[in-house]
């Protein structure tokens, strides 16, 4: 076999493996005012979508949102959990993180590889953000306004957040130099 | 982030050897008859259909031997978050204004619509989450592997990777205990530093800066561990898909084209009796 497609193949399975290690163990929710959380599980998709192409992305993104599928059904984590039992919110939206993050990087790494990661980050991020809301709010679960203003107040930073984790990530595993902050063992 | 094991907090599903009939069916089948009935949840709007669904569930774990104790599990922390939201569904999104007004306050009216889309709501949710923990009661995660590559092996023909795509499962599945360990001694070692993982108040950047040092080593561990996989899978001449054989071989049974065919005639008829009127009827006789 094709050591590229081994390396897609397990890439996939390790990114999905931490996508599932941080909902099931909250390590991926950073606590926010009034018990609200930024979630920074788009992060292995979007890295996941980067490094390897972007049906390894859709693949980590489907897995997610089974996950959170099986999550919200069994051991519910936190009120809004009870949704993700609908995979028009779960799993459809996950499918399309990993494609738009990769487009991005795609269409900017030539050029600039520090703000491709950056905005395929935000991008991957929003995707997420965006897609899921809108599902709910289509469903008629929460009036428009509301979303608006999740979308806004929780999307934003939550992108700005899986925008750096993906840098630093992504930048130390390839070996890219950013910054002014450099280890002096170089 | 409260302390540092993760290994004993992690459950992806909760398999319940009972060894009924439904435990017996083929993985294929299992896959086919969750992912039938769920759209079918999913897609029908008709009290009658759900509460059919609901009937579904209830008689599926019945037929699994699952004690209704463990099934409503997932319901219990779901249950204030559901009523919560079904008084945003009567409250707060505006109905068609369709069926009886009951009460019009400021800019808030109630109608007997209203009250119909909420228990539409509730009732969906309540049947998907016990569907799905019917499927995770029945079927472990090896026979959720075994079953995807199963499903999608005809499609390998036009290219779809079904190998592959039950691999990254299988993967997946197998590197979390893996990963879980390695968070633990990250943790622990970013403490013995004097990292702070203790709640207070601080800001956002604060907050988020905090993780940074546990998230990237976990993240670079992870990919640095994949890379020797990758490495050891090519060094075994790692070749999969067509002609090889499974340890684990499953077999159908009669009863697997029948409970598919059955399940098919209960989708048929969650679907059908939205069409047929009969929430109207159902409505007018608990007097709405």
């Amino acid at each position: 076999m094709d050591k590229k497609l081994i390396r897609k193949i397990v890439i996939g399975g390790v990114m999905s493996a931490i996508a599932i290690f941080l909902g099931a163990t909250h390590l991926g929710f950073i606590p926010w005012f009034a018990g609200a959380s930024l979630t920074i599980m788009a992060v292995p998709v979007i890295i996941g979508a980067v490094l390897e192409g972007p049906i390894v992305g859709l693949v980590i993104g489907f897995l997610f949102g089974l996950f959170s599928l099986i999550q919200g059904a069994i051991a519910p984590t936190g009120p809004a959990d009870v949704w993700f039992v609908n995979p028009l919110i779960s799993i459809l939206p996950r499918l399309f993180i990993g494609p738009a993050a990769w487009l991005v990087y795609r269409s900017l790494k030539g050029h600039v590889r520090v703000p491709a990661l950056i905005l395929s980050g935000i991008a991957g991020s929003l995707t997420n953000t965006v897609l899921v809301l809108a599902m709910i709010g289509f469903l008629g679960h929460l009036p428009w306004l509301m979303i608006g203003t999740i979308a806004v107040v929780n999307g934003l930073p939550e992108a700005a957040a899986c925008a750096i984790i993906t840098l630093a990530v992504v930048a130390a595993w390839q070996k890219i130099e950013y910054g002014r902050r450099r280890s002096d063992l170089e | 982030m409260r302390g540092f094991e993760f290994l004993q907090n992690i459950t992806v599903g909760q398999y319940l050897p009972t060894g009924s009939i439904l435990h017996r069916l083929h993985p294929v089948s299992k896959l086919i008859i969750l992912f039938l009935l769920i759209t079918a949840a999913v897609i029908c709007s008709s009290l009658t259909g759900l509460l059919l669904g609901l009937a579904a569930a209830l008689a599926g774990l019945a037929l699994a031997r699952v004690p209704l104790r463990y099934a409503f599990k997932g319901l219990r922390p779901a249950l204030p978050f559901l009523i919560f939201l079904a008084l945003l569904q009567i409250v707060a999104i505006p109905g068609n204004d369709v069926g009886n007004v009951l009460g019009r306050w400021w800019i808030i009216t109630i109608t007997t619509k209203d009250f119909l889309a909420a228990a539409v709501t509730m009732i969906r949710f309540v049947a998907l989450i016990l569907l799905i923990s019917l499927f995770t009661f029945t079927a472990s995660t090896r026979e959720l592997t075994h079953g995807t590559e199963y499903l999608f092996k005809p499609l390998q023909k036009i290219g779809f990777p079904a190998h592959e795509f039950a691999l990254i499962i299988t993967l997946a599945m197998r590197f979390i205990p893996l990963l879980a360990l390695e968070a633990e001694r990250i943790v622990r070692a970013q403490a013995s530093r004097g990292a702070d993982f203790g709640r207070g108040r601080m800001s956002l950047i604060r907050r988020v800066r905090r993780m940074m040092p546990v998230l990237i080593p976990f993240f670079l561990a992870a990919l640095r561990r994949s890379e020797t996989m990758v490495l050891a899978m090519e060094a075994r001449c790692y070749t999969g898909g067509k002609d090889r054989t499974k340890l684990i071989q499953f077999k159908a049974h009669m009863s697997d084209p029948i409970a598919v065919a059955i399940v098919c005639i209960l989708c048929a008829g969650i679907l059908a009796a939205g069409r047929m009127g009969l929430d109207m009827r159902l409505w007018h006789l608990i007097g709405g």
